[in-house]
């Protein structure tokens, strides 16, 4: 293990929206999923897990989302302790979440009915968000009748309208086609800068997460945790061809492999 | 778009003519054989009639309003029976998936009573309730109860994990989870068990009616046997496959038009 990889959160001021307090978690007593995470997240901020598989970083996002309870340790969103899933954390699943018995728009509208929202209000709400992915002319459709991309663009929308604090991503767009898949993340940059939501986004793709993040933590299993932590400051959307995305490409790789290996 | 989606909605209405012409033609090819076998003397005509015959003494059952009662009584009782059936199975299905101690209380208790052939109970009904209405709508229900139950425990219990985490991190909790994720979620299989019970309700319901009725269609086919009325027999037998095509197709087409996804499901349309 090489801990000098291990780097603190260069930001200190910055009010800490998630925070992640020394957690653990194993599945059975033998094995360690996660060990002793420690990482806030501020508001606003755009971040992706970033690792290979087992390393535990769909684990800490089910954690945060509050599918999980840790073994130890806890797990605050603004302020509180996560007990259990609510709607102030948003989920948006690789597999495709849409409820088939819904439409679209229903889809949407889900969120802020459970609210309570009056039926009018929810409508302008959940078109507002549908409009956001540029869907508003597939409002009546069914999930069954859609592409995996429109789709995933539908989720988004359903989790966003529900109004989160944050939105967790598990690998969003690991099933659709590489150019969906491109045209998605221009969306969620897009998205991001309008709306501003504090956005956790796992990957184990190094392409995608120095596209979208504004932060990556890179993560390594045996046990599960965080041994790097990088800002990234560069304008979006980012050329693949420039230097400075070229040298995190590789610093990325380098982190992965020596630590998988 | 459209214009890309209209061309193979052509071709499928071309081959569903096709294949509605071919189902024709079976059915035409049926008939013929069955009139050729009752007049070409293989088999006594009295044994066997012809179809036309069939056909008329069907003709002398309407003329006389018989047939009509027959038919009511039938599908009242059906109808009766069926819904009775199909609700208490939802709603113990629904219970069970839900609740662990409730399953382990009745779950495997049920799951014997399952394991009854429904017309082994005919006789005990008939000793126990005698001939009224009551005796055969319990029968129906009874036979329509398992089928719905064990699809929508099923369906509770194998509601896909991913709509219910869905549910939660939108908010939706307990009852709400329930009711606008899970139970929706379970509606497939829950589709398939009322379908498979309507069938099943068919059988139930003659074999009540032959064992002791005082009208229903069951009740013409005993009583035909026993005056020597072959055609009658038939009349009942088509009329009861006549209604059991008409039912089947009837639930699917009601279920299409109440719940379009579950035709985008089924159908990809």
């Amino acid at each position: 293990m090489n801990l000098s990889m291990v780097q603190t959160p260069p930001f200190v001021d910055i009010p800490k929206f998630i925070n992640v307090d020394s957690v653990s978690y194993r599945f059975d007593p033998q094995r360690l999923a996660l060990g002793n995470v420690k990482l806030t997240v501020p508001l606003g901020q755009f971040v992706c897990l970033l690792g290979p598989s087992g390393c535990g970083k769909t684990t800490l996002l089910n954690l945060i989302a509050g599918f999980l309870e840790p073994s130890e340790g806890y797990v605050f969103v603004n302020g509180q302790v996560v007990d259990g899933p609510g709607p102030d954390r948003g989920m948006v699943f690789q597999d495709y979440s849409l409820f088939p018995w819904l439409t679209v728009l229903q889809n949407i509208e889900f969120g802020p009915s459970i609210a309570g929202m009056k039926s009018s209000e929810r409508r302008e709400r959940a078109m507002h968000y549908l409009e956001l992915v540029h869907l508003g002319d597939i409002a009546d459709r069914y999930p069954t009748q859609l592409s995996g991309g429109m789709k995933q663009r539908v989720a988004i929308a359903r989790a966003l309208a529900a109004g989160p604090k944050v939105l967790l991503m598990d690998e969003p767009f690991a099933a659709l086609d590489a150019m969906t898949r491109s045209r998605l993340q221009n969306e969620l940059i897009r998205i991001h800068e309008l709306e501003r939501p504090t956005i956790l986004f796992v990957t184990h793709n190094i392409d995608e997460a120095i596209r979208l993040a504004d932060r990556v933590l890179v993560m390594s299993p045996n046990p599960g945790r965080v041994v790097s932590d990088v800002l990234i400051d560069l304008e979006k959307p980012r050329a693949r061809t420039s230097l400075e995305f070229a040298r995190l490409y590789d610093r990325f790789e380098g982190e992965i492999g020596l630590e998988s290996s | 778009m459209k214009s890309v989606s209209k061309a193979p909605e052509v071709k499928f209405d071309t081959t569903r003519i096709k294949r509605f012409g071919i189902s024709a033609l079976g059915i035409a090819l049926f008939f013929s054989f069955w009139h050729l076998l009752s007049v070409g003397g293989l088999v006594d005509p009295i044994m066997l009639p012809s179809p036309m015959e069939v056909f008329r003494s069907a003709g002398a059952l309407v003329k006389t309003g018989e047939l009509q009662d027959h038919i009511t009584a039938s599908l009242l009782r059906m109808a009766l029976g069926y819904s009775i059936g199909s609700a208490c199975g939802i709603a113990l299905g629904v219970l069970l998936g839900r609740s662990r101690f409730l399953e382990a209380l009745v779950g495997p208790l049920l799951q014997m009573a399952r394991a009854i052939p429904p017309l082994a109970l005919v006789p005990l009904i008939i000793f126990w309730f005698g001939i009224n209405e009551g005796a055969k709508v319990s029968l129906i229900g009874w036979a329509t109860f398992f089928p719905v139950w064990i699809n929508t425990l099923l369906g509770v219990k194998g509601a896909n994990p991913l709509y219910i985490r869905a549910g939660q991190s939108l908010g939706a909790r307990r009852g709400k989870l329930l009711l606008r994720v899970v139970i929706p979620a379970a509606l497939s299989p829950i589709f398939s068990g009322m379908r498979v019970a309507l069938s099943i309700s068919f059988t139930v319901l003659v074999a009540a009616e032959l064992a002791g009725a005082l009208a229903g269609l069951g009740y013409l086919i005993q009583t035909s046997a026993l005056s020597f009325r072959v055609d009658n027999i038939f009349v009942g037998i088509v009329v009861l496959a006549l209604l059991g095509f008409v039912a089947d197709t009837l639930f699917m087409t009601i279920l299409y038009w109440l719940f379009p996804w579950y035709r985008a499901e089924q159908t990809g349309k």
